[in-house]
């Protein structure tokens, strides 16, 4: 009994960070319908601003997070304005976006690469390596704090959509972007905001998975697969989906790993894609899934 | 006196493609409801399109109190007074229905004035009220309809415009539609509506304006436009349609 509680913990404190991940890649797709293959690549670069933050001056990761969130935001602004903006209006444009984001998270890999090497990292505050205890049962700080975060910072993303007025524009511009323009939202603002939004939260889970997990340049390659079953099996651009599959997903990843060797931990969500796009392609939650 | 709305020799297509528009123009009075007929192809939810801004006319001018609407994009002409609800609806299915209220506000600055507006509509329209938090997507084709329709009049407009607000609706929901284009007409504001019913749009409109490939051919009022025998040949043959 008590294993299996360890191991759903376990598996919760990772789909928090997981889902924080998911969102902003969710977020991206169902306002601009680009599939952002460069999403976790950006993670990367959130995680190396929070990691040299913490190297060169001590700053505490969580506090270096609005940092990154900002640096990274400021990134996608610049990507939208340079390779997006201008292809908005192309027919083939989701499909181009695959090759164009493949193009950007080789070469961000490169530059972090070039920059930092390839070793592997990880931001090491006291936390991340301590362990509330619960009888037998431990929580590692450091998750729990990252899992916290991610789901603050969830809430927060939801409570701006539902309620203040780029929020409603947002949403408004993912069901029905004509009808958002005749009412006079100016879609393309909104895009270039929601891109913005969308890779600033890259920035946050970043800084978040900076102290989580052990991470190098090339490691994206990883998370793409692991990220895109996620936003798949939640219904494409549907972040409360997004949320849903990354707890059940990493809480199924848990117990595989527990309970059947952890090399198959990661196949968990490979396995869930595979299913999905065979059953189930529209994903878990309906036909015309919706941010909110 | 100038001309409320003049629409003069509009000549539009979409792209490179050819025109659907070739000349087209018609008379628009002042708190009147204009019905624009005309066969499959003809260029009517065209023209709507032109004179909100959603499409460039490549020849000819949409004037309206005296300025050209030349290059105006249809969030400029809408803070101008021109309100254009698209086929489909062009709802926000997962919004509720007060959130898609508050879209047709979007442009208003002042919150409370907006929602304010809104609690006029829903006076208006308490049908509207009583859904009021309810997804958009989940109510009946004549609900959307009339949400569609009421969401325009948010922004105060002087004038707007249906593209077929009676598409795929039940005989006597489009009774209730063409009621409430009625309603909307008698507080002063100009509609100009397209309908492929003819007759049931032009018996409820005061002028027409009969569309054929492109170019007017002619107008009047909507009585004189019913019993003409051109409308019977335009739509029962004498002139193949392909």
């Amino acid at each position: 009994m008590e294993q299996i509680i360890q191991v759903t913990i376990l598996g919760i404190g990772l789909g928090g960070v997981f889902a924080l991940m998911g969102s902003g890649l969710s977020l991206v797709f169902g306002v601009m319908r680009i599939v952002n293959l460069a999403h976790p690549s950006l993670i990367i670069a959130g995680a190396f601003t929070a990691y040299w933050g913490f190297r060169l001056w001590g700053i505490d990761p969580l506090v270096m997070l609005p940092v990154a969130t900002v640096l990274l935001a400021a990134i996608g602004v610049l990507l939208y304005k340079v390779f997006f903006e201008r292809n908005a209006k192309s027919a083939t444009y989701s499909e181009m976006t695959v090759l164009l984001t493949f193009a950007i998270a080789m070469i961000i890999e490169g530059a972090l690469g070039a920059m930092f090497s390839n070793t592997q990292r990880v931001t090491s505050p006291s936390y991340a390596t301590d362990a509330f205890f619960i009888g037998n049962v431990f929580i590692p700080k450091g998750q729990l704090y990252a899992g916290l975060v991610s789901m603050l910072i969830i809430g927060l993303l939801a409570a701006f959509l539902k309620y203040s007025r780029l929020g409603y524009a947002i949403r408004a511009t993912t069901q029905n972007r004509d009808a958002a323009a005749l009412l006079g939202v100016n879609v393309n603002m909104v895009g270039l905001m929601s891109f913005a939004i969308g890779i600033g939260l890259a920035g946050a889970a970043g800084a978040l998975t900076s102290f989580v997990f052990s991470f190098f340049p090339a490691k994206h390659w990883e998370w793409i697969a692991v990220l895109m079953s996620l936003v798949v099996m939640g219904g494409m651009g549907s972040i409360v989906g997004t949320v849903i599959a990354s707890f059940g997903l990493s809480i199924i990843a848990a117990f595989v790993g527990a309970y059947v060797g952890s090399t198959w931990s990661t196949m968990t969500f490979f396995l869930a894609l595979f299913l999905v796009l065979l059953f189930r392609p529209q994903g878990l939650f309906g036909e015309k899934p919706e941010l909110l | 006196m100038t001309e409320f709305l003049k629409v003069e020799g509009i000549t539009a297509g979409y792209g490179d493609g050819p025109a659907i528009l070739d000349g087209a123009h018609m008379t628009v009075q002042q708190g009147k409801v204009h019905c624009i007929i005309g066969p499959n192809g003809a260029g009517k939810s065209t023209l709507l399109k032109v004179i909100a801004g959603m499409l460039p006319a490549r020849k000819g001018e949409v004037i309206f109190k005296g300025e050209n609407l030349k290059g105006l994009r249809p969030d400029q002409t809408l803070r101008r007074g021109i309100a254009f609800v698209p086929q489909e609806r062009a709802l926000f299915p997962k919004m509720t229905v007060r959130e898609n209220l508050r879209m047709g506000g979007y442009i208003l600055n002042d919150d409370v004035e907006r929602d304010r507006r809104i609690d006029e509509i829903f006076d208006r329209f308490p049908i509207l009220r009583e859904r009021a938090d309810q997804h958009a997507g989940t109510m009946s084709g004549g609900q959307q309809q009339t949400l569609a329709m009421a969401r325009t009049l948010i922004l105060r407009p002087e004038i707007v415009m249906f593209d077929e607000p009676s598409l795929g609706l039940a005989p006597k929901i489009v009774r209730e539609m063409f009621a409430i284009v009625r309603m909307i007409a008698e507080q002063g504001v100009t509609v100009l509506l397209v309908e492929q019913n003819a007759v049931m749009g032009l018996k409820h409109a005061d002028w027409g304006v009969v569309l054929d490939l492109g170019r007017t051919l002619f107008e009047g009022s909507a009585q004189e436009v019913l019993h003409d025998p051109r409308i019977q040949e335009l739509y029962l043959g004498g002139r193949k349609v392909a």
